[in-house]
């Protein structure tokens, strides 16, 4: 049902459909029909993970392993004592990746979102409890509460792939242009010195999910640029494998208009 | 630490650290507002925040660690010193 639904959101929503054609484009170099295909996909795929966040979320965590085919890197979790941050993207399920580490830290996980503009949809896709908080970065001071979740030892999630039209973005090259992207969880992790953790939550074709932990990422001071740069080199790998797993519906190159 | 002291720092940390023209630092009082988006701010946004947290434990020797209830803290300069009396003061 997810699916159809979907499909319906692709002939209905001709704005984003464009803005999707664009992306694939140059993220696959596919045209004609490959394309149209591919645009489609990014739109049940969507729904797909959509549905299941919603489901997941009325569940108790410990269920949610149920969703999950495999899990690799976890491993990189295990020396990490003091607090991180988990970088994630609008990729594949996101937000239940964050559930799920929450889970395997065993800590205190605080999720950064951008506000809900609908605010009925909120309720139903993040969901405090079980270890996991979800901050709005709508106030300034929040960035106050994650230094000191931080120093806590407790874990913060952020999505690194959303540029905020402000001085913490830096331009970096993801598939051979120039786009965007935040330098804010960078700053953070340089000033608390904590590592950041890339996490993804990729859909299989089986209808689970495969959890990807990278290494983590060590900022020094003054070098943020550099290890934003390195994270957006795993994006653009994970990307590429998973292109319809890219959820940002607009020109990721110019997201604030040429 | 007198609180007149506190203040004193906390305007040594917006020029040094936050970049601020020194020359302003004679317009602010305990009445000013920090965070950005609120009538007559000094507009701090989310990266000055870090940047200041960071700055206040090096500065006055505690580390920033609440549960709760930090970000009113943050909001004018008055409340911060307060904030860091109160800590510095072990209460």
């Amino acid at each position: 049902m997810a699916r159809q639904v979907g499909r319906l959101a692709a002939r209905h929503m001709p704005a984003e459909r464009a803005a999707i054609r664009k992306t694939l484009t140059r993220l696959t170099g596919a045209d004609g029909s490959r394309l149209e295909e591919l645009t489609t996909g990014v739109f049940t795929d969507f729904a797909m993970c959509f549905s299941d966040l919603v489901s997941t979320n009325r569940q108790p965590a410990s269920r949610l392993t149920s969703s999950l085919a495999s899990v690799e890197g976890v491993e990189h979790l295990v020396p990490l004592t003091s607090g991180l941050i988990s970088l994630t993207a609008h990729v594949g399920n996101w937000e239940l990746a964050g559930r799920l580490l929450a889970g395997r830290t065993g800590r205190p996980t605080h999720v950064v979102v951008a506000e809900e503009e609908v605010r009925d949809v909120e309720r139903w896709v993040r969901r405090n409890g079980e270890g996991v908080r979800f901050v709005t970065r709508s106030r300034a001071t929040v960035s106050v509460e994650l230094v000191a979740a931080l120093r806590r030892g407790e874990v913060v999630g952020v999505q690194g792939d959303r540029a905020l039209g402000t001085r913490g973005d830096a331009l970096l090259p993801f598939f051979g242009r120039p786009a965007p992207f935040p330098l804010g969880p960078f700053l953070l992790a340089s000033a608390v010195g904590v590592p950041l953790v890339p996490a993804f939550c990729l859909l299989d074709s089986d209808h689970r999910y495969a959890v990807r932990v990278a290494e983590p990422l060590t900022v020094t001071r003054g070098e943020e640029t550099d290890a934003a740069r390195a994270w957006v080199a795993i994006l653009e790998n994970v990307v590429r494998q998973r292109p319809t797993q890219w959820f940002n519906f607009f020109d990721i190159w110019e997201p604030f208009g040429p | 630490m007198e609180p007149e002291k506190v203040l004193a720092e906390l305007k040594g940390i917006m020029v040094e650290r936050l970049k601020f023209d020194p020359r302003r630092m004679s317009e602010l009082t305990c009445d000013t507002v920090l965070p950005k988006g609120m009538d007559g701010s000094l507009g701090l946004d989310s990266l000055d925040f870090i940047e200041m947290s960071i700055a206040i434990e090096e500065r006055f020797g505690f580390v920033i660690d609440e549960t709760q209830g930090l970000e009113p803290h943050f909001e004018s300069l008055g409340a911060l010193t307060e904030y860091i009396t109160s800590r510095m003061d072990g209460r």
